[in-house]
C-alpha cells in the first residue's frame, strides 16, 4: 500500500490554511448575565493541513484542541482570523454555501454513545447526510449505505438496526460510516478512540488508516493518548492554554521534543513495560485556568526552566529543525530529553505469538494485493 | 519486586467469588469464579475492560453490591483471618473506611460537595476513634499534608468544588487513609485525570503504599499504568481471571492469548509498528457468554476443544497462571 509520505504531502497545496485563529467564550454572571471575564480557548492559531496528511491536535484537557477542531469546521464562530478549506475562505460563506461544504469537512466524535439518534435506524442515520447534500435516490442511496457499512467492516443488514444493539466499536464505526458518507477530503476526529475497550482502538485506529490510504483523507486528529498520536499522525501540534507550544513532524518530534511542556507529557505517559527505565521529569501543579492565563509564557509557572524573561515575554515558534517549531525563550539551552526504549528487546516467541493477531481486512488486502500482482 | 511472599503473609484472599445480578433478561455472571490473593504490603492490579467484573469484584469485597439484584452465589473472601462474607452488617461498617478503604474514579463521588473537605476527612476518623473534633482536624490537617497538599492549614477549609481534579483526587486519598487502613482499593483512581495528573497521583500512591505500609488492589484498564505500580497483575476477561503473574513476567512472558493480543495491541511509544496487531470481535455480552472458554470466538488458537471445554486456571510457571487449554502456546502452536 502507497502512502503518501509526509515531504510529499507539505509540497502540495494545503487542503486547509489556518492563520490568527482566536476564539474567546464570554463568561456572564448575575441576572443581567454581564460579561465579567473571557475563556480564552483558543489564542492565536496558525497551521496548515495537506492532503491526504494527518495532523494531530495534543495537550490536557482545556487547551483548546477540542475547540480549535470545531472552529475549522465552523462549527463555532471564531472571534478573530482566517480559516481557508481548499483555498476558500469559508468565514465569509452564506449559509447556504457552508451546508455545501460540511459535504467535505466531517467530524467523528469521543463518544459514539451520545453522537448517534437513538431513534433512527442505522441505515437511516448513514442515509441522512445523503439526503441533505441530494445524493442519489432511495435506491442508490441505500446500495450507498450497504456500501459504507462493508467499508467500515459492517454488514449490509445492520442497517435496519438500532444504533442501541451494537458494541461500543461497532457504534464508533457507524459514526465514520455517517461521516465517510458524503465522501470528505477533510475529517475531524476528536478523541476517536478514548471512549473505547482497549482491545477495540487497535481496530478502530487501522480501520481509520485505512480509509485515509484509500481515500487520500486529511485528518485532524484530537487526542490526549500520545502513543495514539505516534501511531497515526504524520505532524503534531502540541497545544497548552489556547496556543501552540510545539509543532513538527512526528519522528522529529517524539525523538527530540524541544518544548520542556512537550518534555514533561512524554515522560507522564505510562508505558506498558515495566522494564522500561527513565528518569521522570513529573510535573508540578495544575494547568492555570484559561481564564485568566499566566502572562509571558503561559506555561512559566510549571516550567523548571522560567526565568524572569518567561513571566514577562510571551514566546513566538522559531524552527529548530527542518518542519519543526517551538515557542520556547530558551529550547536551545533545555537539555535533551533521553529517548523513550523498550527495556529489553522483545522475546522472540512472544513476538511470533503476537504475529497470529494481524487483523482479518490486512489478510484480505494482503491477499487482494497478491492477486492485483499475479494479474499483471 | 521481592521474592513471593510466603503464605501466611496473605492479607486477603479471595476463593471462586461469584456474584450475580439478576434481571428481567437473565443472570449475569457478572464474576464468576474469582479467586486471587494480595500479600501484605503488595499492590494487585486487576486489569481488563469494561464489563469483564474487576469493578464488581471490588465492590464484592467493600460489600457494597447492592442485594437484589446482586446475589453473592458463592466463595469466600478472607481479609486478615476472617471471611467478610460471614460478617454482620455492623461488623462490616466498623471494618470499611477503617481497615478496608476505597476510592474511585471521579472523587465527586465520595465527596460531599456541601461539606468542606476537612469536615469529611474529620468525620470519618471521628467516626471510628474516640478522639475529640480537634484532634480529627488535626489529624485531617496531617492527611492533607501527606498527600502534597500545599498549605493544608487553608484547603481543609475549602469545598470539593474549589479545587481542581488532580487536588479532589488527592483529598479523597487523604480521606480514605486517614485511619491507616491495611488494605486500600483503587478503582481506576487516574482514569478521569490528565496524564500529567495522572503521573503525580501514581507516584503519591507508590509512595504511600511504602509509607503506610499498606496493601493496594488496583483496578485498571490501562496496562501502562500495570506496568507502573502492579506487583502482582490478575487479567480479566468475561467475569473470570484468565491470567495470573508477577508484572515483569506477566509483561514478558504472557502466557494467555488475550493477554499477548491485548499488550500487542496496544500503541507503543518505543516502537515503530505500521498497523496494529488486533483483538477481533468485542467482549461477550454477560447475559449470552460462549460455550467452553470464554475467549474463543476471538482467538486465533482456538479449536474445537476450546468451543466445548472451559479451561480453568493452571500453573504454566511458578506463580504463574493461565486458563487456557492450549498453554503453554509456544509448545502447542509454534
Amino acid at each position: 500500500m502507497v502512502s503518501l509520505s509526509n515531504h510529499e504531502a507539505t509540497s502540495a497545496h494545503p487542503i486547509l490554511e489556518v492563520a490568527g485563529l482566536v476564539k474567546h467564550f464570554p463568561v456572564r454572571k448575575g441576572v443581567l448575565q454581564r460579561a465579567v471575564g473571557q475563556v480564552r480557548a483558543v489564542d492565536g492559531v496558525d497551521l496548515t493541513l495537506a492532503p491526504g496528511e494527518t495532523l494531530a491536535l495534543v495537550g490536557e484537557s482545556g487547551c483548546g484542541k477540542s475547540t480549535l477542531g470545531r472552529l475549522v469546521l465552523r462549527l463555532i464562530e471564531p472571534t478573530a482570523g482566517s480559516i481557508r478549506f481548499e483555498g476558500q475562505d469559508i468565514r465569509a460563506l452564506g449559509d447556504r454555501e457552508l451546508r455545501d461544504l460540511r459535504g467535505r469537512m466531517q467530524i467523528i466524535f469521543q463518544d459514539p454513545y451520545a453522537s448517534l439518534n437513538p431513534t433512527m435506524t442505522v441505515g437511516d442515520m448513514i442515509a441522512e447526510p445523503l439526503m441533505l447534500h441530494g445524493v442519489g435516490n432511495a435506491a442508490e442511496r441505500r446500495r450507498r449505505v450497504a456500501e459504507l457499512l462493508g467499508l467500515v467492516g459492517l454488514m449490509p443488514h445492520h442497517a435496519r438496526r438500532f444504533p442501541h444493539e451494537f458494541s461500543g466499536g461497532q457504534r464508533q464505526r457507524i459514526g465514520i460510516a455517517r461521516a465517510l458518507a458524503v465522501e470528505p477530503r477533510l475529517i475531524v476526529a476528536d478523541e476517536p478512540v478514548s471512549a473505547l475497550d482497549v482491545s477495540i482502538q487497535a481496530q478502530v485506529i487501522n480501520l481509520l488508516r485505512d480509509l485515509q490510504r484509500r481515500f487520500g483523507l486529511s485528518y485532524i486528529l484530537i487526542s490526549h493518548g500520545l502513543a495514539v498520536v505516534k501511531h497515526v499522525a504524520d505532524r503534531v501540534a502540541v497545544m497548552y492554554l489556547g496556543k501552540i507550544v510545539e509543532i513538527g513532524d512526528k519522528r522529529s518530534l517524539f525523538a527530540a521534543p524541544r518544548h520542556p511542556y512537550t518534555q514533561a507529557l512524554l515522560s507522564a505517559i505510562p508505558i506498558p513495560d515495566p522494564a522500561v527505565k527513565r528518569r521522570r521529569a513529573i510535573l508540578q501543579g495544575d494547568v492555570p485556568s484559561p481564564l485568566n492565563p499566566p502572562p509571558g509564557c503561559r506555561f512559566h509557572t510549571r516550567c523548571a526552566f522560567a526565568r524572569e524573561r518567561c513571566r514577562k515575554e510571551e514566546p513566538l515558534l522559531e524552527t529548530a529543525a527542518a518542519g519543526h517549531r517551538v515557542a520556547c525563550h530558551f529550547w536551545r539551552e533545555v537539555p535533551a530529553m533521553e529517548p523513550i526504549r523498550a527495556g529489553i528487546d522483545a522475546d522472540p516467541q512472544l513476538v511470533r505469538l503476537q504475529g497470529f493477531f494481524r487483523s482479518r481486512r490486512r489478510d484480505e488486502r494482503d491477499a487482494a494485493l497478491a492477486s492485483a500482482g499475479a494479474r499483471t | 519486586m521481592t521474592a513471593p511472599a510466603a503464605p501466611d503473609a496473605k492479607l486477603l484472599e479471595v476463593r471462586d467469588l461469584r456474584t450475580y445480578f439478576v434481571g428481567e433478561d437473565g443472570t449475569s455472571r457478572a464474576v464468576d469464579g474469582v479467586g486471587f490473593a494480595l500479600p501484605r504490603g503488595r499492590t494487585l492490579c486487576l486489569v481488563g475492560e469494561s464489563g469483564c467484573g474487576k469493578s464488581v469484584t471490588a465492590l464484592t469485597i467493600m460489600g457494597l453490591v447492592p442485594q437484589p439484584p446482586g446475589k453473592i452465589a458463592s466463595g469466600e473472601i478472607v481479609f486478615d483471618g476472617r471471611d467478610l462474607l460471614k460478617l454482620d452488617r455492623e461488623a462490616m461498617n466498623d471494618l470499611r473506611g477503617n481497615r478496608v478503604a476505597m476510592i474511585f474514579q471521579e472523587p465527586m463521588t465520595s465527596l460531599n460537595p456541601a461539606f468542606t473537605i476537612g469536615d469529611q476527612i474529620a468525620e470519618v476518623i471521628l467516626r471510628h476513634r474516640k478522639i475529640g473534633p480537634r484532634e480529627a482536624r488535626e489529624r485531617a490537617i496531617e492527611m492533607l499534608r501527606r498527600v502534597r497538599i500545599p498549605a493544608p492549614e487553608q484547603r481543609i477549609d475549602e469545598y470539593p468544588h474549589k479545587l481542581s481534579g488532580g487536588m479532589r483526587q488527592r483529598a479523597m486519598i487523604a480521606m480514605a487513609l486517614a485511619l491507616d487502613p491495611q488494605l486500600l482499593i483503587a478503582d481506576e483512581p487516574t482514569t478521569a485525570l490528565d496524564v500529567t495528573i495522572q503521573a503525580q497521583i501514581l507516584e503519591l500512591l507508590r509512595e504511600l503504599r511504602a509509607e503506610f505500609g499498606m496493601s493496594l488492589l488496583l483496578i485498571t484498564h490501562d496496562l501502562g499504568v500495570v506496568a507502573e505500580v502492579a506487583d502482582e497483575v490478575a487479567v480479566m476477561y468475561a467475569g473470570r481471571i484468565v491470567e495470573r503473574a508477577d508484572a515483569a513476567t506477566l509483561f514478558r512472558r504472557p502466557g494467555h492469548p488475550y493477554t499477548i493480543g491485548l499488550l500487542a495491541s496496544i500503541p507503543k511509544l518505543t516502537v515503530e509498528q505500521d498497523e496494529l496487531p488486533v483483538v477481533e470481535g468485542a467482549v461477550p455480552n454477560p447475559l449470552a457468554l460462549p460455550a467452553g472458554c470464554r475467549f474463543h470466538p476471538r482467538c486465533p488458537f482456538a479449536d474445537e476443544e476450546c468451543r466445548r471445554t472451559d479451561p480453568a486456571l493452571a500453573a504454566i510457571a511458578p506463580g504463574h497462571e493461565v486458563a487456557c487449554l492450549k498453554a503453554p502456546l509456544e509448545r502447542h502452536v509454534l
